[in-house]
């Protein structure tokens, strides 16, 4: 196809809403980077930037910007004030909790997972929250993994019918640029991105990711396999956790 | 919200690009504080839950600050690439949630910044956006029924045509004639 005859595929395009056979057409079109095309998809994009718009403002929540700044390793100056030292004292108390819920048999790697949490409980006290409050659920259901085996990582996995969470040590240090990923896979489905995350130094983690009420019924695996930093949207190594719900 | 588009368009995005591909991190600081407003509306606007929506937010800013070098700082404005992105991961979600198959195709478009690179000064942009708010206005029900299914549930056009229950051809038109109407509005009423 020419330019031409692919121009009013440009916003189809830029939405995602165009089916083949134009989308390919168009997408050797960019690959061979035919001015043309590229700049009337750019132009396509800035109106799809527009519609954003067209929603209504809401403010999100002030502990969200911690977060993202803490997913990207980033550690905010303090800010220190009545609801920062009250969120603080409120997620120090509730992973206590869940320190003493677990106690008479969280090991040892876990424990320090879960104090190297609380300590960046400042920005981390949301995600505690949902843990813990996972953990209360009287749905809550919990599948070990890696016991007995030579070569862990080994933990736990905690799911009620919207929530799993995933507690982990032993966990090798990932390389440079790489992360970890969970994976939701359903019966049988394709994996699912169901976020990043980070080991501490001892080799820890937790990580909490929320599905749509009921959904996790429907899930058959959680697995973890090694990314790149940005995340992938299938896995493509081996997964290092394979935990069957 | 947009008034806070054009309130962010007038800040500009160049310097603010260049110092993340420079992995300064109080520029994402700053490009949440200029962004996380607008990120933030629009997933809840698509996935309908804050707690939901929260965690893609994150997964947003994650991805753009790891993917941030492949960015063109001379051509400009991330705020259209970090939208598609936050789109992109909400219609994941959705698509997820409402067990529908997955897209015939991966909107992978995200992973090209280059395809969103905007050199136009920030009152062109702006002006765009006002011509834009001004052609949305005049567009039919059908035609804008159409497009936000399109943009805010990540619907194919034969999704929209199954659930719209007419057929593909016509939505096709809707959709052509629709986004032809917002082009020429955005052309100064060239037709395209």
């Amino acid at each position: 196809m020419t330019c031409d005859e692919l121009r009013p595929d440009y916003l189809p395009f830029a939405l995602g809403v165009l089916d083949d056979p134009e989308r390919s057409e168009l997408r050797a079109h960019l690959a061979r980077q035919c001015d043309q095309c590229l700049a009337g998809v750019r132009e396509a994009n800035r109106l799809a930037f527009a519609m954003a718009g067209s929603v209504p403002a809401l403010d999100p929540p002030r502990r969200l910007r911690g977060r993202v700044l803490a997913a990207a390793g980033i550690v905010p100056e303090p800010r220190w004030h009545w609801r920062t030292a009250w969120q603080a004292a409120l997620a120090t108390a509730l992973a206590a909790f869940a320190v003493v819920l677990f106690q008479t048999n969280q090991t040892e790697v876990e424990m320090a997972a879960l104090r190297q949490q609380v300590e960046r409980s400042g920005i981390e006290a949301s995600r505690l929250r949902e843990a813990v409050s996972l953990l209360q659920s009287p749905d809550m259901r919990e599948v070990h993994f890696g016991d007995g085996k030579p070569v862990p990582p080994r933990g736990r996995v905690f799911y009620d019918s919207s929530r799993v969470l995933l507690i982990a040590s032993n966990l090798p240090a990932p390389p440079a640029g790489k992360t970890y990923e969970m994976w939701i896979i359903p019966k049988g489905g394709k994996p699912a991105p169901a976020g990043l995350f980070s080991s501490n130094t001892q080799g820890g983690a937790l990580h909490m990711f929320r599905l749509p009420s009921g959904a996790v019924s429907g899930t058959d695996t959680v697995a973890v396999t090694l990314e790149a930093a940005a995340g992938a949207d299938q896995p493509t190594t081996q997964p290092l956790i394979v935990v069957p719900l | 919200m947009l008034p806070l588009l054009f309130a962010v368009l007038s800040a500009g995005d160049g310097d603010l690009l260049v110092r993340l591909q420079n992995r300064d991190p109080q520029a994402l600081a700053e490009l949440y504080d200029r962004y996380g407003r607008m990120v933030y509306s629009l997933i809840v606007r698509m996935v309908e839950d804050r707690a939901i929506a929260e965690d893609l937010v994150q997964e947003t800013f994650l991805r753009v600050w790891n993917r941030v070098a492949g960015f063109d700082s001379e051509q400009g404005a991330v705020g259209p690439w970090l939208m598609a992105v936050a789109r992109n991961r909400a219609i994941d979600y959705v698509r997820y949630r409402g067990r529908r198959p997955e897209r015939g195709f991966e909107f992978t478009e995200t992973e090209n910044p280059a395809l969103f690179a905007d050199p136009r000064d920030h009152r062109a942009q702006i002006d765009t956006l006002n011509q834009l708010r001004s052609a949305l206005g005049k567009l039919n029900q059908q035609q804008r029924e159409a497009i936000e299914l399109a943009y805010f549930e990540g619907m194919s056009q034969t999704e929209i045509a199954e659930r719209m229950r007419q057929p593909l051809g016509t939505v096709k038109t809707w959709m052509r004639r629709a986004l032809q109407q917002m082009r020429e509005h955005l052309e100064g009423g060239v037709p395209a």
